[in-house]
């Protein structure tokens, strides 16, 4: 049927060598994956473009070596050869992977030739020649195979290391070419210079790697087989490793995943205790941990440490579990790591080359890193990011070699890079390929509406009042409402009308694909890295007022008197908002106070009147149905837990004016209520439709033992905190309030935020159903279908919907992805969103400290602040700063071993004494008195910033007097100071720092991450919307769980 | 562990081949002249003798004959020198028992055996070099020679073995990917009415694959149907040349 040869192979396997003769086929079309082929091959979607000025053919070394070279986006026309892509399969899975994934990703430009089995271009082995031989050979071959498919058009470059080779054949063809990987840099890329440094960098490395002492520092790994058979056999157990933060260099434990939950002991995890236990395992990689014999098993440390205390961890008792050594590992999950190198002073001892360097890692988890350059000098306090290479069994620390240089330690660009770096976020501005798939919309060729589209919309341009209301100054509305009276009053259609994404971003295009990764928009404390580009999420896919805007809506036909649903229609629209309101407008529209609609600004003062009243009747009976639907919720139990209240206003030129708490208007909540039952109901829909396929967002309910700090904090103050269900919760929530101090409340459901679980992404054929339930909202089903411009679970959400809708007009029932895909989407949407709420929160501290950083603690009467006191631990307390939103240890002991003792005026000092420790209380007895520290007491503490040059600074806070803290200013400003401010402030102070140096400003590279540089009103609001929890379903602030 | 990539993302196999193409089917009619049939065929690298003895009398124990129909005795085995380590394989182990046991039924299901009552047909076959799919290459070696034999059979019966790999079916396995961990069916088919001789799989599959699977086998032995016809006709020009017709 096919014209196949067969030719023999010889290779030898395992143990004995052992002739194994198998079956070679050759073709004569196999794919080139080139534009520019005369022959027709059978390309697939992903082809290297014509117009470029060479094809790079990179030889198995090469791709074995350099593939990060290789792998920036710069460097196009990358053809891989099938010879070099069996040899990194032999170097290991993972980097085969990433051969794997860079092929298949349609940013990059490269593609893979299967020259093996192409006839002409396949050379069999000949006898007496080396395997490295055979493969430039054939590597060669396939480039002048390529130079003659293409007829010469193309101009092709062979890189190889290996020098014989480039004598050998670089004159044997004209246009092809056979260079070094260094000569190929300069001649075409000479101005890439990140890819020459990453060159340099990784040569060095296998410089280094020859000569290496022999003595052993660690235990050998077990082979894979005898790993794989005690593990089945239960004598090791497999896991991740997780390394303490406050002692990673001792302490690290196994979170095992089901499989040895039959052994209860197991349960919470297995102990690894000490570097050598540990065995070169490094943070999240997949370790197999025989067990000690029980004599040697130890507890965890509960003590406060030095660092920041993180609540759940510190809860664990002394008590000895299970404790293990790593035997192997599994799986390495080496990400990059931003490294800083140390200022030299002669504390480099340890390195005999000078070139070595071991550089500390930003991440206290992870382990120094050693790392050969000759740049050493230049780098010294700089920011680096890393790969590790190798932890080879003789050496205390892993090699590895530097990718990129991020900046100087503490400047505000470096350590932003550096939080998104930590988090995997990678942000480049958007590719022009990318921008060349939006639609135009300018002034001279201004976007319209499709008359096709158009037809086959319903069009709610002149049948609907449709208006949004958002914060103030908002440019990305994803979401409108709509409400009217049918059927002479009998009937209520209330309407949410969502930004049409999905007509823009067509799955699988290249700004799909970069959404997809991205999964979000990422939110810091300065700025914004928004998922979808600019000219989508800013301007057509904005549901601003007054233009014509396409739309998925959900509309609901209710019943005017018992509001119960009649109908629900889910379609896409063509609308046009008539009212662009935001949250305090509406309000005073509501309470009937005089407002100035901006778009009502130029009509008569008749229908001025007329049309505002329209508006006003339209908010009330919204505002009726919303009421109505939380009333719904709350009897299912729904909860109010705790979040950050504060809300910035500004004036014209983008200054903060004022911040004023926010003030919870009813109007914030009924737009999130329609958004609640908008989601719901689009869940129902798509989980019906699709029971296996759909993308759902469950809460599972909480562990109850997390509850119990809650519960005996309560008790403290003498209050019952019922945690049994979500209702009784809420309800014990509420009835927890102190009138003389309103923080108890908020500290209460702070705690109680804390205890949840996290809310997650997942696909309807992965739980049973009912896991579906959404805990925190009370709803069976639940989904995110509101905010597409900023959330990629929105979008598949809206796939979702139009297959369902096309479903129902009689389409077949197919699914856009199947169980698995989704599951896979919703895992990774679910990383995502974790990193994002990192990220946030580590740009919310690094804004913190360097607020702090500026002032000087001993005098500025700003870092002097009243705490409570939230927790009890061994030898001090937890306390949360209200004014500034802090929360922190307060250390009654220190590592002196002296106490904090009260003097007479109620100030502290350190003096001998001990501390003792109850349930509720800790006292401090000294030779000066004894004093207690009680659940929930007011103290004054300072707070100061702790610097070290390689991790991330950290505020301390320092106990100064028992009692409360009152200034003057404190009164006046109330809990007004809150994270806005301080972002403002620090920005504005780093960049006076700049100009008055009159530095050039932070340099190219460090400046590509970023789109928006200064924080301007957008960015800042954006900011405080998500901090103030006003969408719709952090409003419910559930999701909010930041372990 | 790091198992071989059976199929690579271009849709090639370890040696070359696409999903649904076989390997390269080289046959030989009537290579010994003493026997009544004979057959010698290649499936790629796996090399199998055929041959055929009968019909005729009953032979050893008589209590087995049939009343109605022949008996078919098949045998299968191994050559000592088949495989890439020399093993000595005892006549009558279990898995040659269990694959003279498949052959058998597989040709009872053919031979129009209601034509020879109380006689025998003997079959045996012989694994001269092995590479996978041993079974399917007996029977379209088998085949071949009870053609050769002279002896009506129904249709052809043809075999193939398919594996799934990633969602996809994969035609005539070799040793390499039989090894490889893929859930791999044998299927012996009467192309012409499509009726199943046998069917024999003994790996886990997920009952919604099952189909596509039978499927692919049913397409894969189509195609060798065509080859060994193409072998038969072949050999009778050859025949009918030197006898001069």
């Amino acid at each position: 049927m096919i014209k196949t040869e067969k030719t023999l192979h010889l290779r030898s396997c395992r143990g004995r060598t052992v002739r194994v003769v198998r079956e070679h086929y050759l073709r004569e079309r196999v794919p080139c994956c080139s534009a520019l082929c005369q022959a027709d091959c059978d390309n697939g979607a992903k082809v290297l473009p014509g117009d470029l000025t060479h094809y790079v053919v990179p030889d198995a070394e090469v791709v074995a070596d350099y593939l990060e070279i290789l792998e920036f986006r710069e460097l196009q026309g990358i053809v891989f050869t099938q010879t070099a892509c069996q040899a990194l399969q032999s170097k290991g899975r993972r980097y085969y992977n990433r051969l794997r994934s860079l092929v298949k990703d349609p940013r990059h430009d490269c593609v893979l030739f299967a020259n093996e089995f192409q006839e002409y271009s396949y050379c069999p082995r000949e006898k007496g020649e080396t395997q490295d031989q055979w493969m430039t050979r054939c590597v060669y071959s396939a480039a002048v195979w390529y130079y003659n498919h293409l007829a010469g058009v193309m101009n092709i470059v062979m890189i190889t290391e290996d020098q014989d080779a480039v004598a050998r054949y670089s004159s044997l063809n004209s246009g092809v070419f056979v260079i070094s990987v260094q000569e190929y840099l300069q001649s075409f890329w000479p101005d890439l210079k990140a890819a020459h440094e990453l060159y340099s960098s990784i040569s060095q490395v296998l410089q280094e790697k020859e000569g290496e002492d022999s003595e052993k520092e660690f235990t050998e790994h077990l082979p894979a087989e005898v790993l794989e058979a005690g593990i089945k056999s239960g004598r090791y157990i497999q896991g991740t490793l997780n390394v303490s933060k406050h002692r990673a260099q001792n302490e690290a434990s196994i979170m095992t995943e089901g499989l040895s939950t039959k052994n209860a002991d197991l349960s919470s995890g297995v102990l690894v205790f000490g570097g050598k236990n540990r065995n070169r395992a490094v943070h999240g990689d997949v370790v197999v941990v025989e067990l000690l014999p029980k004599s040697e098993w130890r507890g965890k440390t509960t003590a406060l440490s030095e660092g920041q205390a993180d609540e759940k961890s510190e809860d664990e008792a002394s008590r000895p579990m299970p404790t293990g050594r790593v035997v192997g590992v599994l799986q390495r999950n080496w990400r990059d790591y931003v490294v800083t190198f140390p200022t030299r002073d002669g504390t480099q001892s340890q390195s005999r080359n000078s070139q070595r360097i071991l550089a500390i890692p930003w991440d206290r988890r992870i382990p120094k890193i050693r790392i050969s350059t000759q740049q050493a000098d230049a780098l010294q306090d700089h920011r680096v990011v890393v790969r590790i290479d190798s932890w080879e069994s003789t050496s205390l620390y892993p090699n590895g070699h530097s990718v990129r240089v991020l900046g100087r330690a503490g400047e505000l660009e470096t350590e932003v890079q550096t939080i998104l770096m930590e988090n995997c976020i990678h942000v480049p501005p958007f590719s022009d390929a990318q921008l060349r798939e939006m639609p135009v919309n300018s002034p001279e060729k201004p976007w319209t509406v499709d008359s096709e589209q158009a037809g086959r919309r319903r069009d709610l341009r002149d049948t609907h009042l449709v208006f949004s209301i958002d914060p103030r100054g908002c440019e990305d509305v994803d979401d409108t409402l709509s409400v009217r009276r049918l059927a002479g009053g009998e009937l209520l259609e209330l309407g949410v009308h969502i930004a049409d994404v999905t007509h823009f971003v067509a799955e699988g295009s290249l700004t799909d694909l970069e959404a997809r990764t991205r999964a979000t928009t990422y939110y810091l404390a300065d700025r914004r890295y928004d998922m979808l580009p600019a000219v989508l999420s800013a301007d057509l896919c904005s549901l601003l007022g007054g233009v014509d805007r396409y739309a998925m809506s959900v509309m609901w036909e209710l019943d005017a008197r018992t509001l119960a649903v009649n109908k629900v229609w889910f379609g896409r629209t063509l609308i046009r908002s008539s009212y662009q309101l935001h949250y305090e407008l509406a309000q005073a529209l509501l309470n009937g106070d005089p407002a100035d609609v901006p778009e009502l600004a130029e009509l008569g003062s008749e229908e001025k009147d007329a049309r505002l009243a329209e508006l006003t009747q339209a908010l009330e009976l919204l505002t009726h149905v919303a009421r109505h639907l939380r009333a719904q919720r709350d009897r299912g139990g729904a909860l109010e837990l705790e979040g950050v209240e504060v809300r910035a206003q500004l004036d014209e030129d983008r200054n903060i004016t004022a911040l004023v708490p926010r003030q919870p208007l009813e109007v914030h909540e009924t737009v999130a209520e329609c958004m609640i039952y908008a989601n719901h109901w689009v869940a129902r829909k798509i989980q019906e439709t699709f029971p296996y396929q759909a993308l759902l967002r469950r809460h599972p309910p909480p562990r109850q033992e997390l509850f119990s700090q809650l519960v005996d904090t309560a008790e403290a103050r003498g209050f019952t905190v019922d945690t049994r269900t979500n209702k009784a919760l809420a309800d014990s929530l509420d009835r927890a309030v102190d009138l003389e101090d309103p923080l108890v409340n908020r500290l209460l459901r702070m705690m109680a935020t804390q205890a949840m679980s996290q809310a997650v992404y997942f696909s309807t054929g992965a739980q049973p159903q009912d896991q579906y339930y959404h805990y925190g909202l009370a709803l069976d089903r639940y989904t995110h279908f509101t905010s597409p411009i900023r959330r990629y679970a929105d979008i598949i959400v809206h796939r979702l919907l139009t297959a369902a809708i096309a479903v129902d007009a009689g389409a077949e029932s197919k699914a856009p992805a199947n169980n698995k895909e989704v599951e896979e989407t919703a895992h990774h949407i679910n990383n995502r969103n974790r990193a994002a709420q990192r990220a946030q929160n580590l740009s919310t501290a690094l804004f913190q400290c360097l607020y702090f950083k500026e002032k000087d603690p001993q005098t500025d009467p700003r870092c002097v602040a009243d705490a409570v006191v939230y927790a009890i631990r061994d030898n001090g307390v937890l306390v949360f700063v209200p004014e500034y939103g802090l929360k922190g240890p307060v250390y009654l002991r220190n590592r002196e071993g002296q106490v904090a003792a009260p003097g007479p005026d109620g100030g502290c000092d350190w003096q001998s004494g001990s501390v003792r420790r109850h349930q509720d209380q800790i006292t401090v007895s000294s030779a000066g008195g004894s004093a207690t520290f009680r659940l929930f007491d007011h103290i004054t503490v300072r707070i100061s910033v702790h610097s070290t040059s390689c991790h991330a600074d950290t505020l301390n806070l320092e106990l100064l007097q028992n009692r409360p803290h009152h200034s003057a200013e404190a009164q006046q400003d109330g809990p007004g100071r809150g994270r806005g401010q301080l972002v403002q402030e620090v920005v504005r102070l780093a960049e006076e720092a700049q100009q008055r140096e009159a530095r050039p400003r932070l340099s190219r590279e460090e400046r590509e991450f970023s789109q928006s540089r200064t924080p301007n009103l957008y960015s800042l609001l954006e900011e405080v919307r998500e901090l103030a929890l006003m969408d719709p379903d952090r409003l419910a602030q559930l999701c909010m769980t930041t372990a | 562990m790091a198992g071989l990539e059976l199929l690579s993302d271009q849709g090639y196999r370890l040696d070359g081949r696409k999903a649904t193409e076989l390997r390269k089917v080289q046959a030989r009619m009537g290579v010994f002249a003493q026997a009544d049939g004979s057959a010698y065929l290649e499936q790629g690298n796996t090399k199998a003798l055929a041959v055929v003895y009968g019909p005729h009398e009953m032979r050893g124990s008589r209590g087995r004959t049939l009343h109605d129909r022949a008996l078919i005795n098949c045998q299968y085995s191994m050559a000592t020198f088949s495989t890439a380590e020399r093993k000595r394989r005892p006549h009558g182990d279990r898995k040659s028992t269990e694959m003279s046991l498949h052959l058998k039924q597989t040709f009872e299901a053919a031979v129009m055996t209601q034509l020879y009552p109380r006689s025998q047909i003997d079959i045996y076959v012989k694994i001269l070099q092995s590479d996978g799919g041993n079974y399917s290459t007996c029977v379209n070696a088998a085949t071949l020679a009870v053609i050769d034999a002279g002896i009506p059979m129904r249709d052809y019966v043809c075999a193939c073995t398919v594996g799934f790999v990633d969602e996809t079916p994969l035609a005539d396995l070799c040793y390499a990917e039989e090894s490889g961990g893929v859930s791999s069916l044998a299927l012996a088919l009467l192309p012409r009415g499509g009726q199943i001789a046998l069917l024999q799989m003994d790996a886990r599959l997920h009952q919604d694959h099952l189909e596509t699977l039978i499927e692919a086998a049913m397409t894969a032995c189509k195609g060798v149907s065509k080859v060994l016809d193409e072998v038969v006709r072949q050999h009778l020009q050859e025949g009918s040349v030197l006898t001069g017709e």
